[in-house]
């Protein structure tokens, strides 16, 4: 538990320092994104419940590795799957549930906590959840959208994440101008850029 | 069967919650009916409004359910209705309104997911969530959102409505936006 603030700081410098992340849709791209200059790896989708192998080739590589609770097979998204994502050596847990940023935190890992942007009636109970669930870093999606709508957000204290139909190196540079402190893609021609 | 020919989408939604009267509105923009309860919902359909439209996943007392298509469109008039749910969109085709299936476009494997649950009948439409993102949507994918379709969500702006226009056959604009848009709209 105590590791907590040291992983979160260890995290954000080096989000800060390679803002463009990797995001991990298949186990067909790992190796390529192992293989590029990112430093976080965002896992989305694989096997849940075999990710050890994983964890370790990607530390192995000197990176860390940020894995998807909602959206990775085999797991539920409960207190009980975010000890085993723990156990696994999981850096960091992306998730849309609120409620498990704490447990994620008590388990000395990154707590990122996703918000999903849909309309204006839907914004303020948003960020009211995000407020509230302490998380380290929040992930906004859809990311591409963060210049037009920027202006309707509001001021956040803790670091902000974009992901979703960010294709081009100019796309990330506007999410990137428009405040997110990095952005997460599939596109792997960008997982080589120094967007920093 | 079709119980009544579906309507032609007009170019502008208003979104609306009821609470401010929809006659007000201008009458060639529509209304998008949502997160008011039923008897608001009641009440605006009553009001004798034409090209309403109903978010029919946020009304507050109303099941997203079969009856409930058959309520809005029989009882109510509502002519196009906006639901999550395939099954109900094609329920409401049947009844004679234009359906509009509700897409979240988050990145592009959930919409890409979506776009594969979309009943792809005649008379169902799409609308993509948040509007913005329409924009930021790979050709290749854009080509596969069946047609009609509405951009709907954090349109910040008029000219952002009207440049997503140029890819949407509708837009969904905040009631502040309203006059904005019925202003730049042609007259009949």
């Amino acid at each position: 538990m105590a590791s907590r603030p040291a992983a979160a700081r260890e995290f954000m410098a080096r989000m800060a320092a390679s803002p463009c992340c990797a995001a991990i849709t298949s186990d067909q791209v790992i190796e390529a994104a192992i293989a590029s200059r990112v430093a976080i790896l965002f896992v989305l989708r694989t096997d849940g419940l075999g990710l050890e192998a994983l964890i370790d080739r990607i530390h192995g590589a000197g990176k860390l590795a940020a894995v998807h609770l909602d959206l990775v097979d085999g797991l539920r998204a409960d207190r009980t799957a975010v000890r085993w994502l723990a156990r696994a050596g999981v850096d960091a847990v992306i998730s849309s549930r609120g409620q498990l940023m704490q447990a994620v935190q008590r388990e000395g890992m990154v707590a990122i906590h996703r918000l999903l942007l849909v309309r204006h009636g839907l914004l303020e109970s948003g960020f009211a959840a995000v407020s509230r669930s302490g998380a380290d870093i929040v992930e906004v999606l859809p990311g591409a959208i963060l210049p037009d709508v920027r202006a309707l957000l509001p001021p956040l204290r803790v670091p902000l994440l974009a992901g979703g139909f960010i294709w081009t190196e100019e796309q990330a540079r506007a999410v990137l101008a428009a405040g997110a402190a990095a952005v997460t893609t599939s596109a792997q021609h960008l997982w080589n850029m120094d967007l920093g | 069967m079709a119980e009544r020919t579906a309507p032609a989408l007009p170019r502008v939604f208003v979104a609306s919650d009821g609470r401010d009267p929809v006659r007000l509105i201008d009458p060639r923009l529509g209304v998008l009916l949502r997160d008011l309860d039923l008897f608001a919902l009641q009440a605006a359909a009553e009001s004798g409004r034409r090209l309403l439209a109903v978010d029919l996943d946020s009304v507050e007392g109303l099941n997203a359910d079969s009856a409930a298509v058959a309520f809005v469109i029989r009882r109510l008039g509502i002519e196009f209705v906006v639901t999550r749910r395939p099954a109900l969109a094609s329920r409401a085709v049947q009844l004679g309104a234009l359906a509009l299936l509700h897409v979240f476009a988050f990145d592009s494997t959930g919409l890409g997911r979506s776009l594969d649950a979309h009943p792809r009948a005649a008379g169902v439409g799409t609308v993509i969530s948040p509007g913005p993102a329409l924009a930021h949507i790979s050709v290749e994918l854009r080509a596969r959102i069946p047609r009609p379709l509405a951009a709907y969500g954090l349109i910040g702006s008029p000219e952002r409505a009207l440049t997503l226009l140029r890819l949407a056959d509708a837009v969904v604009v905040p009631a502040e936006q309203g006059a904005a848009m019925a202003a730049r709209m042609p007259r009949r």
